[in-house]
């Protein structure tokens, strides 16, 4: 079902100064439950406009944004209940933590939601579960913390307050191979287990490719492309062309080709790779 | 034989723990030699101490036991002086990871002359080295705008152009592109490699990104405090279930390659890069 819905959504920064700039152009965009969308684009393609868009941290400059079938720009539209309902982590989240404990931090949010304390608690341990947060953390400064994870705890905080909608701005932005795995890992199974709506924004197409079920491809401020990953990574030139990153194995799998080898090009794992390159052996009967 | 540029000896660092009796080993017994003019990426998981050593290389941090040379002189020595260490300062520059931290002036090239200025250079040098500071990272024609308007990419350019207007002889890159998006990636890795190749700065570059290790002459990956691997990126990364066990990852065609052969397919394992290895499989599968 239909959460969050964009309609010719236009959004400009100092509008009437030199600095003028338009930040998102004509954007029709649908963000559904039981669905992790992944959001990609360069840096300046409008990705962090949009997000803050979806839960009217920002207004678009024209356009709609409907959540559950209500514009959220109406008078008298409850603001409050819908960023209780659509969760933004930012980027760096682990700069944004405040409170003595890490327990207090990830409770601020539902605590502010008027939450008895037994839900609250319920939810606290819950969300530590899915970030991979140990509970004999629980009682320890967050700024005692190494940076992965503050992090989890800001993710956590956010989680606890069960949005109907989680939007992620770059959760796994400089972390190693391991921290990546575990926090996008943590955010598919949470969202597996909710069925919410989760939109995680990325510059990996590596990383969207394993983890999201739909893709939403920005660039200079407008929807490129957008559709499920096979429909979207089968058009590597496309990608290409605006110069986003596709996986190695891609890259690969084209130069592959280029000489002379008749493989897929539309595979960006190297599992998938594997299984290509050995057929192909197998016809050849050499493996 | 010349004496190396750096030369460390049986480095220790620890962190006081306060909750146990033991002491938290950051670095254990490293020692290492890095000849001058070198490309030497320095890999290593979050935690496995690989930015505590880059602290400890310009006395940010200073080790509990062992010596550190740079240029054949003791900076671990007691009895060094505030002079001493503005000089090691400036012959071993360092940019850090966030752009948004190291950017001082509200002027890009204001921002370039706070190094040279403090360093008590003429005007009229500090102007030329501001210019062909900027040239060099390619950031001339924004010299005269503020910094925060600029891309991730772009504001770590000048930060290693207030470096270079320093000329120093060495420059340590503590994830400078941890946190920036692919095009600003390579805007910087190429900046980097530039000023190795060009200027014959010795480069210090830690990171957890594979490709960008691919590039260097050397590549040393630390784990748990130790010298875990050290070679060639060819050597280091032909390593594939060792770096595994180390939490890195391999380059998605050095890992089909490694997979492949376990596959019972006589291919090397030291294939990095996407364009070497389309030659040998393609040659391979044509046979």
């Amino acid at each position: 079902m239909t959460k969050l819905k964009l309609v010719d959504v236009n959004y400009t920064y100092s509008e009437g100064t030199p600095f003028r700039k338009d930040a998102l152009r004509n954007i029709n965009i649908e963000i559904e439950d039981n669905c992790i969308t992944g959001l990609i684009g360069h840096t300046g393609c409008g990705k962090s406009t949009l997000v803050q868009l979806l839960n009217g941290l920002l207004f678009p400059t024209s356009g709609e944004v409907m959540f559950d079938g209500n514009n959220i720009k109406e008078k008298g539209y409850d603001l409050k209940t819908l960023r209780h309902k659509v969760g933004l982590v930012f980027q760096y989240p682990e700069y944004q933590l405040f409170e003595d404990t890490v327990y207090d931090d990830i409770a601020f949010g539902p605590k502010n939601m008027g939450l008895p304390k037994d839900e609250i608690d319920r939810r606290i341990k819950e969300a530590a579960l899915f970030v991979g947060l140990e509970e004999r953390y629980f009682e320890v400064s967050p700024f005692d913390l190494s940076g992965g994870q503050k992090r989890r705890v800001a993710i956590a905080g956010i989680m606890a307050m069960d949005p109907d909608v989680l939007i992620l701005d770059e959760p796994a932005a400089g972390l190693d191979p391991i921290g990546r795995e575990e926090i996008l890992g943590g955010i598919y199974s949470y969202q597996r287990k909710r069925k919410n709506a989760v939109v995680i924004v990325s510059h990996s197409m590596e990383d969207m490719a394993r983890y999201s079920d739909k893709l939403i491809v920005m660039n200079d401020g407008e929807v490129f492309m957008q559709g499920n990953c096979r429909e979207v990574f089968s058009e590597t030139d496309k990608l290409l062309s605006v110069g986003l990153d596709v996986p190695q194995i891609t890259k690969f799998m084209r130069a592959l080709k280029s000489k002379g080898i008749d493989v897929r090009t539309d595979i960006f794992t190297v599992d998938e790779a594997k299984a290509e390159i050995l057929s192909k052996m197998g016809g050849c009967g050499n493996a | 034989m010349s004496v190396p540029f750096i030369k460390v000896e049986d480095l220790i660092f620890t962190y006081d723990d306060e909750d146990s009796i033991d002491k938290h080993y950051v670095l254990k017994n490293l020692s290492l030699e890095i000849e001058k003019g070198s490309f030497v990426c320095v890999l290593g998981h979050n935690g496995s101490g690989k930015s505590t050593f880059a602290k400890l290389l310009n006395m940010i941090l200073s080790p509990d036991e062992g010596k550190i040379y740079i240029d054949g002189f003791d900076i671990t020595n007691p009895d060094i002086t505030e002079d001493d260490l503005f000089e090691i300062r400036r012959k071993v520059g360092m940019v850090f990871q966030n752009p948004d931290n190291q950017l001082v002036a509200t002027i890009v090239e204001e921002d370039v002359a706070f190094g040279p200025e403090n360093l008590g250079v003429e005007p009229s040098e500090i102007r030329r080295r501001v210019d062909s500071a900027l040239e060099t990272v390619g950031m001339s024609e924004y010299a005269t705008h503020a910094p925060h308007r600029l891309s991730g990419g772009q504001k770590q350019r000048v930060a290693i152009a207030g470096i270079i207007a320093m000329q120093p002889e060495c420059i340590i890159f503590d994830e400078s592109t941890a946190m920036l998006d692919p095009q600003g990636r390579a805007e910087v890795m190429n900046t980097i490699a530039k000023l190795n190749s060009e200027q014959g700065i010795t480069v210090i570059h830690i990171t957890h990104n594979m490709d960008e290790a691919v590039k260097a002459d050397r590549v040393v990956v630390i784990n748990e405090g130790e010298i875990f691997l050290d070679g060639t990126p060819k050597e280091v990364f032909s390593n594939v279930e060792k770096l595994r066990r180390a939490g890195l990852d391999v380059p998605q065609v050095t890992e089909l390659f490694y997979d492949l052969s376990h596959h019972g397919v006589d291919l090397p394992s030291d294939i990095l890069c996407e364009e070497e290895g389309a030659e040998i499989l393609s040659a391979w599968l044509k046979k």
